[in-house]
């Protein structure tokens, strides 16, 4: 283990040259090459020990006193994180590029242009080029990217819900309580503060990967309890998203079903019928949900399970008084519409 | 001063820049898509220039827009998605860069270098993205090669959907997306990633009138193929045959070259090279490119008529062609006339028939009549030629009667073997359909003389194979070197008709080895012929092994051959 630390405060160090340090000008493609490996060699040690908790202290401890040590020699250096180590190789590329004395031997191989296939027998392929591989990735996404905007979902949130399963499944999979889990998913959450529609599309990816495994299961039954908790996100869900997403979900997942039936329910229950437009209307909710979009969610639960959402209906209209004239009771309304 | 950038240019370019700005519009990607090719060229100038100019210092003194003009370009994701103009562009940037700065302006001029590149990679469009990946713990580049990957997966899923409004053009189908996702390819044809979604759309089936694939998206395939930089399975390379006239030349032309740098190939590599090439599967498939292919061959041969190579690739070629047909009639009707428009019809079917495919008592029979179908068709052509005398129909019939006989030539080789092994009986059909596969006119390769010169080898070689034992006749065998060795009308082409008589004589007739061995040292040694009677060989082998030489003697006349090649190879190093 002490290796293992070891070997985390000199990537640190490496990490803190490669930025800050005038060294760089000294660097040939070798040198790169061996701290990229460095610089993944940290990444392994990230995902084999993250959950660990012992480890994780201790690591963090050691990448603390390493950062006090060089903040004596390089004044600009930020500390390493341990949460950060997943993406070392991108922070030592962030590095040096940022780093005013990085010369442009160092530049002119992470952005070589060469055919993939010419660099096959270089012994240094994996940072030749890297950077300029990078580029075409970003370029390639945005030039098709436009293409796919038939697709509900999107293929970046189809991406990032994959990603979201196989952390969940890990998290899981290692036995981790549920607690941190849950505490783990929060975090994500937050991050995407402001990009609240977008992180709805995510979780509504990883609700529809297809379900090919006991993990993926476990896993999003897991991200369907605690949707359940979190009534802000599946609001946010249920009116962001498309209903056509949502009649997938509500006929994939009971769960899911349930919880939007008596979200929409809710929403329902919270109608007044405004006698001089002959609409119903909500009063107090923000934002308003119109009787058109309420229909709409209905009929989308209706596609998914009829029988259901049919005999609940008629109930509640039997406890309005059963009449069929519109504008008395908001259930019979609804009903009428879906049946007409 | 050539150095020199047009100014003018300069100023065009860096407006067209400024005008595209850094959105990704639909409208800044069909302008970026119209003028990639053009802007290719500039950057190479701009690149040319720079590396012509001492220092960073002078270029900017004499380009001062150049930097803005390279910035603006790096947020163009339709130019930096394409490997050779982003290629283009960081060469710019490194031509901009100076080792050992030595003024303010150079190292300015580093500094901001570094910065543009150093947001090029690290900069997200996504605001939520980077948090999102944090929690999730995964680093940008495999981030961005998974999404990309994913948009690949689905617009392959998008298109490969099969439309069902043929014909309908007032209908919305999925094909309106094949337009523009073909035009999106077009900067992406060279790279891995996108090469699954590159391949569905050059093999989506033309059910729709709307789903067209880009010319310039078409051109980038062809480009990127022949360059070796997009690679293809075999139905999305005879798709882009089908679809890109130019790739399809580019394709028959590589394999003519490949067939006739490797001369002296045996029949096996020749065959395995044509088959690689999966242009006879492909010609099969699609009537219009066994057109184009046979049109570049009938073109070839014109030039090079007497050239024994040309002739072998076109027969194997065809024999190689007729094969796939087989295996693909017996999925559905394809008629094999359609692909011959310009035979002459009467003896397509006759040709076309391998010997191998009927009995061996019936060849004389069919021989002759193809002999004698030939013969007729020629002298009514002639005929006409004289009349009307500059005429070029007749000899296009001709032309075509002979061009379909070299496809054909199986039926040459079943003519030599008749000949030999059945002696003096019947010979002229047999000897004129021999002579006109060497010499198809009268005017231009004066068939008449070479067919009299024919029939007096045959009767000498004849004699030297009836000859009692003991020392081969002087006269005869003087007589045939004689012959041999003359070539009137054509004096520089080899006198490969004689000689292949004297070959297939040497193989066929039923004397012993040693015999055949002396007559074919005496004759090719005395006239020092000894590469073109192996090339004779080479290609009689060559029909032996597309199976119509009857099996009861196969074996033996294999063997015989080999020991013949065998002598022919001993003669040369000699």
């Amino acid at each position: 283990m002490e290796a293992v630390l070891k070997n985390l405060a000199s990537t640190a160090e490496l990490l803190a040259v490669a930025s800050h340090s005038a060294a760089v000008e000294q660097w040939d493609e070798r040198t790169l090459s061996r701290a990229f490996h460095w610089a993944q060699y940290c990444e392994h040690v990230f995902f084999r020990f993250h959950n660990n908790q012992a480890i994780r202290g201790a690591a963090e401890k050691q990448l603390q006193l390493t950062a006090q040590r060089l903040r004596a020699a390089l004044p600009d250096h930020h500390q390493v994180a341990f949460s950060d180590l997943f993406r070392c190789r991108h922070l030592l590329l962030i590095g040096l590029l940022n780093n005013p004395k990085l010369p442009g031997s160092i530049m002119k191989i992470l952005f070589d242009t060469k055919n993939p296939v010419d660099t096959k027998d270089n012994e240094y392929q994996d940072v030749t080029g890297f950077c300029s591989r990078l580029v075409q990735y970003k370029s390639a996404c945005k030039v098709l990217r436009p293409l796919t905007d038939q697709s509900l979902v999107g293929a970046d949130a189809e991406v990032q819900g994959m990603m979201l399963m196989t952390r969940l499944s890990a998290l899981l999979g290692q036995g981790s309580d549920a607690c941190r889990t849950e505490h783990s998913l929060d975090s994500v959450l937050q991050g995407c503060e402001g990009q609240e529609e977008h992180f709805c599309l995510v979780i509504a990816a990883a609700l529809l990967t297809p379900e090919d495994s006991p993990t993926t299961i476990a896993s999003q039954d897991f991200l369907l309890n605690w949707l359940q908790k979190k009534h802000n996100v599946l609001q946010g869900m249920c009116s962001a998203l498309h209903t056509t997403l949502l009649g997938n979900l509500a006929k994939k997942h009971v769960k899911f079903r349930g919880a939007y039936t008596d979200l929409v329910k809710r929403w329902a229950s919270d109608m007044e019928y405004s006698v001089n437009d002959g609409v119903w209307f909500q009063t107090h909710r923000s934002p308003t949900v119109s009787f058109q979009k309420l229909s709409e969610h209905f009929q989308t639960l209706f596609e998914a399970c009829p029988a259901d959402v049919e005999q609940e209906l008629t109930a509640l209209k039997i406890s309005d008084g059963n009449f069929d004239i519109s504008g008395l009771s908001i259930w019979g309304d609804l009903l009428s519409v879906l049946t007409k | 001063m050539s150095q020199v950038l047009d100014i003018q240019e300069m100023q065009f370019w860096l407006d067209k820049v400024v005008s595209w700005g850094q959105a990704d519009s639909p409208d800044t990607q069909r302008d970026s898509r119209l003028h990639l090719g053009r802007l290719k060229e500039f950057l190479q100038q701009v690149l040319t220039h720079i590396s012509n100019t001492s220092s960073t210092t002078e270029i900017m003194e004499r380009m001062p827009f150049l930097g803005q003009f390279l910035g603006r370009l790096c947020w163009n994701s339709y130019i930096t998605a394409d490997d050779t103009s982003r290629s283009l562009l960081f060469q710019c940037l490194w031509g901009l860069y100076s080792e050992h700065p030595s003024t303010a302006v150079e190292r300015k001029a580093n500094q901001w270098i570094q910065k543009v590149l150093c947001q090029l990679t690290t900069e997200e469009d996504s605001v939520a993205m980077p948090h999102l990946m944090n929690g999730l713990h995964v680093p940008p580049t495999e981030y961005h090669l998974k999404v990309l990957r994913k948009i690949v997966t689905m617009l392959q899923g998008s298109i490969g959907r099969s439309c069902s409004s043929l014909g309908n053009t007032n209908e919305r189908c999925s094909c309106d997306s094949v337009l523009a996702t073909s035009e999106a390819c077009v900067p992406l044809v060279k790279s891995s990633e996108a090469a699954p979604l590159v391949s569905a759309l050059l093999q989506r089936p033309v059910t729709c009138v709307k789903a067209a694939l880009s010319e310039h998206f078409l051109d980038a395939c062809s480009s990127a193929y022949s360059s070796q930089r997009l690679s293809l399975e075999e139905p999305a390379a005879v798709s882009l045959w089908y679809h890109s006239l130019s790739s399809l030349e580019e394709a028959v032309l590589s394999l003519l070259e490949s067939v006739l740098t490797n001369t002296g190939s045996t029949p096996q590599k020749l065959e395995q090279l044509i088959a690689q090439s999966m242009l006879p599967k492909a010609c099969a498939q699609h009537c219009s490119i066994f057109l184009v292919t046979n049109d570049i061959f009938r073109s070839i041969l014109k030039q090079a008529e007497g050239h024994e190579p040309v002739k072998c690739l076109i027969q194997t070629f065809t024999s190689c062609f007729l094969k796939e047909m087989t295996v693909l009639q017996s999925q559905k009707c394809v008629s094999v006339k359609a692909f011959f428009p310009q035979s002459p019809q009467r003896l397509l079917v006759p040709l076309l028939t391998q010997p191998s495919e009927m009995p061996r008592e019936a060849w004389r029979h069919h021989l002759n009549w193809l002999s004698s179908s030939l013969q007729r068709l020629t002298e009514e052509e002639e005929e006409d030629a004289g009349e009307r005398s500059s005429t070029t129909r007749g000899y296009h019939t001709v032309f075509e009667a002979w061009f379909l006989l070299v496809q054909c030539a199986r039926w040459v080789q079943a003519a030599l073997q008749l000949l030999v092994s059945s002696g003096p009986v019947d010979a002229g059909p047999l000897l004129w359909l021999l002579t006109f596969y060497y010499h198809p006119t009268n005017r231009g390769h004066g068939r008449a003389l070479q067919l009299v010169r024919a029939r007096e080898a045959w009767s000498h070689l004849l004699s030297l194979s009836t000859a009692e034992a003991g020392p081969l006749p002087a006269g005869h065998l003087q007589s045939l070197v004689t012959l041999v060795s003359t070539q009137p009308q054509q004096p520089s082409q080899p006198p490969l008709l004689i000689l292949s008589l004297l070959i297939g004589f040497t193989v066929f007739f039923p004397q012993s080895l040693s015999k055949s061995t002396e007559i074919l040292q005496m004759v090719v040694g005395r006239s020092g012929l000894v590469d073109e009677a192996a090339c004779v060989l080479c290609s009689l082998e060559l029909r032996l092994n597309e199976g119509s030489c009857s099996s009861s003697n196969a074996d033996g006349v294999h063997l015989r051959l080999k020991a013949l090649q065998n002598t022919l190879t001993h003669m040369h190093a000699a």
